[in-house]
């Protein structure tokens, strides 16, 4: 983001997290090990003190931006870049007719942050009349990429067939 | 003409009575004893004697007893007449009866008749008028309902097309829509969101 220095790598969103609830659960987690680690300062307790569990969120973007989150410079740069993450990175909506895998979400998230923006959040919701496809909302526009919207365009491709199928 | 008639046989009638009483008292007047002649009148007493003689009260009870006998024979004969008279007025009277009668009931039986065949052409045009309106009703209210049928049927047809997407998505969904697995779709929604990727980037870039 803008307010990181230029000497450090850009931090980058795993693809466990994908929704803005995700982002705000792992500031939550963030903030939480801030206050405990801060809490073992106090005390006088040694930096050197192992790592708490973390949630599998957390461990994620660990391990995906190789940070030590026992420096308190490295919670602070976590937690700034997710806040700015929560408050500017675009969202996505897309809906599905089915509840999707998370194998799925996976593909599809590698697909958006590769494509759409390395920090494109998305958040999923289900449309069961659709049968096939999804509907999806950017900021501003709405795509219908459905089964029904599909036969709809190609609706005198189905009334040619029809037409024939009358006339046999 | 009756009346006249009726008139005239009372009139007759009235006038024999009157005659039959004239007589009675006529022939009474004559049975009273003759006054006795005195002195002088002698022959014509005698005269008187041989008529009252030869008139005597036999003689003048024969003579009244003709005379009643031809009175009885008058008034019989009267009488009869009379009664044929009456029995001709009478049947005069039936006829004429029975002429006029006749004649006003065949003239009111006619007037009815009349009426009759007015009012039974007056129904019968009635009947064919109605007859008209109602077959004119009829054909308005056949093409009435033909037409509604056609609107009817195009408008099916015209909302089947237009629905016949939803129709069609409505059948693949319920026959297979369980059926297709989103891991299989991927490659069409990828597709589909390639496609559109430089709308959504711009999108994201440009929007609020």
């Amino acid at each position: 983001m803008a307010h990181e220095s230029a000497d450090q790598p850009q931090l980058v969103l795993p693809l466990l997290v994908v929704s803005p609830v995700d982002v705000g659960r792992l500031i939550r987690d963030v903030e939480t090990l801030d206050n405990l680690l801060m809490q073992y300062d106090l005390k006088g307790a040694t930096h050197e003190a192992k790592m708490p569990k973390v949630s599998l969120l957390l461990d994620s973007i660990i391990d995906a931006n190789k940070l030590d989150l026992l420096v308190p410079a490295q919670r602070q740069r976590l937690l700034a870049f997710l806040q700015s993450v929560r408050t500017q990175a675009p969202v996505l909506h897309i809906s599905f007719g089915a509840d999707p895998a998370a194998s799925f979400i996976e593909k599809l998230m590698t697909w958006l942050r590769r494509e759409i923006s390395p920090q494109v959040l998305l958040t999923i919701g289900l449309q069961p009349n659709i049968g096939a496809g999804c509907l999806v909302r950017s900021t501003n526009k709405f795509y219908d990429f459905s089964l029904r919207q599909n036969f709809t365009k190609n609706r005198e491709l189905l009334m040619a067939s029809f037409q024939e199928v009358a006339k046999t | 003409m009756t009346i006249w008639w009726l008139l005239l046989l009372l009139g007759f009638i009235g006038a024999t009575g009157i005659a039959f009483i004239w007589l009675i008292v006529k022939v009474g007047g004559t049975a009273k004893p003759a006054k006795k002649a005195t002195g002088v009148d002698s022959i014509q007493e005698a005269a008187d004697a041989d008529v009252e003689h030869i008139f005597n009260e036999d003689f003048r009870e024969e003579l009244r007893n003709r005379g009643r006998l031809h009175f009885e024979k008058i008034i019989g004969e009267n009488a009869m007449f009379l009664q044929q008279d009456l029995r001709l007025t009478t049947s005069q009277l039936n006829e004429y009866m029975k002429t006029e009668i006749a004649s006003k009931l065949k003239e009111e039986f006619k007037k009815y008749e009349e009426s009759i065949m007015d009012a039974k052409q007056m129904a019968i045009e009635s009947i064919q008028k109605t007859n008209a309106a109602i077959d004119e009703q009829r054909a308005l209210l056949g093409q009435a309902v033909q037409k509604e049928i056609v609107a009817e049927k195009q408008q099916l047809v015209q909302r089947f097309e237009q629905n016949m997407t939803d129709i069609v998505n409505h059948y693949v969904i319920s026959a297979i829509g369980n059926q297709i697995d989103l891991n299989d779709q991927l490659e069409y929604i990828l597709a589909d969101l390639e496609a559109n990727k430089a709308a959504m980037i711009e999108d994201i870039t440009n929007g609020a």
